[in-house]
């Protein structure tokens, strides 16, 4: 039986375009997730990879579809925990969309494979990732736990 | 058919204490939660309710304290009054970390397919959200108007 798929629902105060920077950018996410930072040329088909402050690549990927500040559809793998490295590729979605001064943010991520370890360990890392992320967007502070990168 | 459960987590930079009387004062919960007031003296038996007071129909929500432990846990059921008969289940769990709270909000008990069940979906990550923004900026969103 195929695994439900993850879905995180957030509002922040922010617009589209600062928060697909801030979901994007090294300037950002080096401040809130695990001072890690992305690297791709954004275009469809493009390789994607999240990368540790020593360079080396921590989740590696595609991206599927790209619609600044809309939409983002990219492919995910975990290149860290063997175990999880063989799981192979997931799939993440961002959707923004402007609700009057505020964003509505929805994360998709699926994993076809049923019981996986990878959609275990994301379910509780997404809330506490976009739970800094939206800290560093309303008040200019990512939530401490966030700053420093941990392997996972 | 198991009923269907929310479950939502989220990290706010407070304190117990001050995420528990955001939740629990009137003088709060209306900045934030669509300008509704919670009302009770949250100790465990007694009712609580969800009251838009410029409403003809204030009460929008009622239910019981089914279990208090400030600031950890709160339990409450939930009921649409119009609907009594389908009471729900909301468990808050308040646990401190480093300069932050985790916040989980569990909503089971819910009826599949029902009003309530699609309300509740809409709301909780309105609410929650708002409910952050709150108690880290001093002021709620404005994400209530359909």
């Amino acid at each position: 039986m195929k695994r439900e798929p993850f879905v995180y629902v957030t509002y922040i105060r922010t617009t589209p375009e600062k928060l697909w920077q801030a979901l994007t950018a090294p300037e950002f996410t080096q401040r809130y997730w695990l001072q890690t930072k992305q690297e791709s040329a954004w275009k469809p088909g493009a390789s994607w990879r999240a990368v540790a402050p020593d360079g080396q690549a921590i989740i590696s990927g595609e991206i599927i579809t790209i619609d600044r500040p809309k939409k983002l559809v990219f492919t995910w793998r975990n290149e860290t925990k063997p175990a999880i490295t063989a799981e192979g590729y997931s799939r993440v979605t961002y959707d923004l969309e402007q609700q009057g001064a505020s964003v509505k943010l929805t994360i998709l991520h699926e994993m076809d494979k049923p019981g996986s370890k990878l959609l275990q360990s994301v379910s509780g890392g997404w809330p506490l990732v976009l739970a800094s992320l939206k800290s560093l967007l309303e008040t200019g502070e990512p939530l401490e736990e966030t700053r420093r990168y941990v392997a996972c | 058919m198991q009923k269907p459960k929310l479950v939502y987590a989220t990290y706010i930079r407070t304190t117990p204490r001050k995420l528990w009387e955001a939740i629990t004062k009137p003088e709060f919960t209306h900045q934030y939660w669509g300008g509704a007031r919670n009302v009770s003296d949250w100790k465990k038996g007694s009712k609580w309710e969800h009251v838009f007071e410029k409403e003809a129909d204030p009460v929008w929500i009622t239910g019981k304290v089914l279990e208090s432990t400030p600031p950890k846990r709160l339990v409450l059921s939930w009921a649409d009054p119009d609907r009594l008969a389908d009471q729900s289940r909301v468990t808050f769990e308040i646990e401190t970390m480093e300069d932050m709270v985790c916040l989980k909000v569990t909503h089971d008990k819910l009826k599949p397919g029902s009003k309530m069940l699609r309300g509740v979906s809409w709301g909780w990550p309105r609410v929650l959200s708002s409910l952050k923004t709150f108690l880290e900026t001093g002021k709620g969103l404005n994400i209530f108007c359909k």
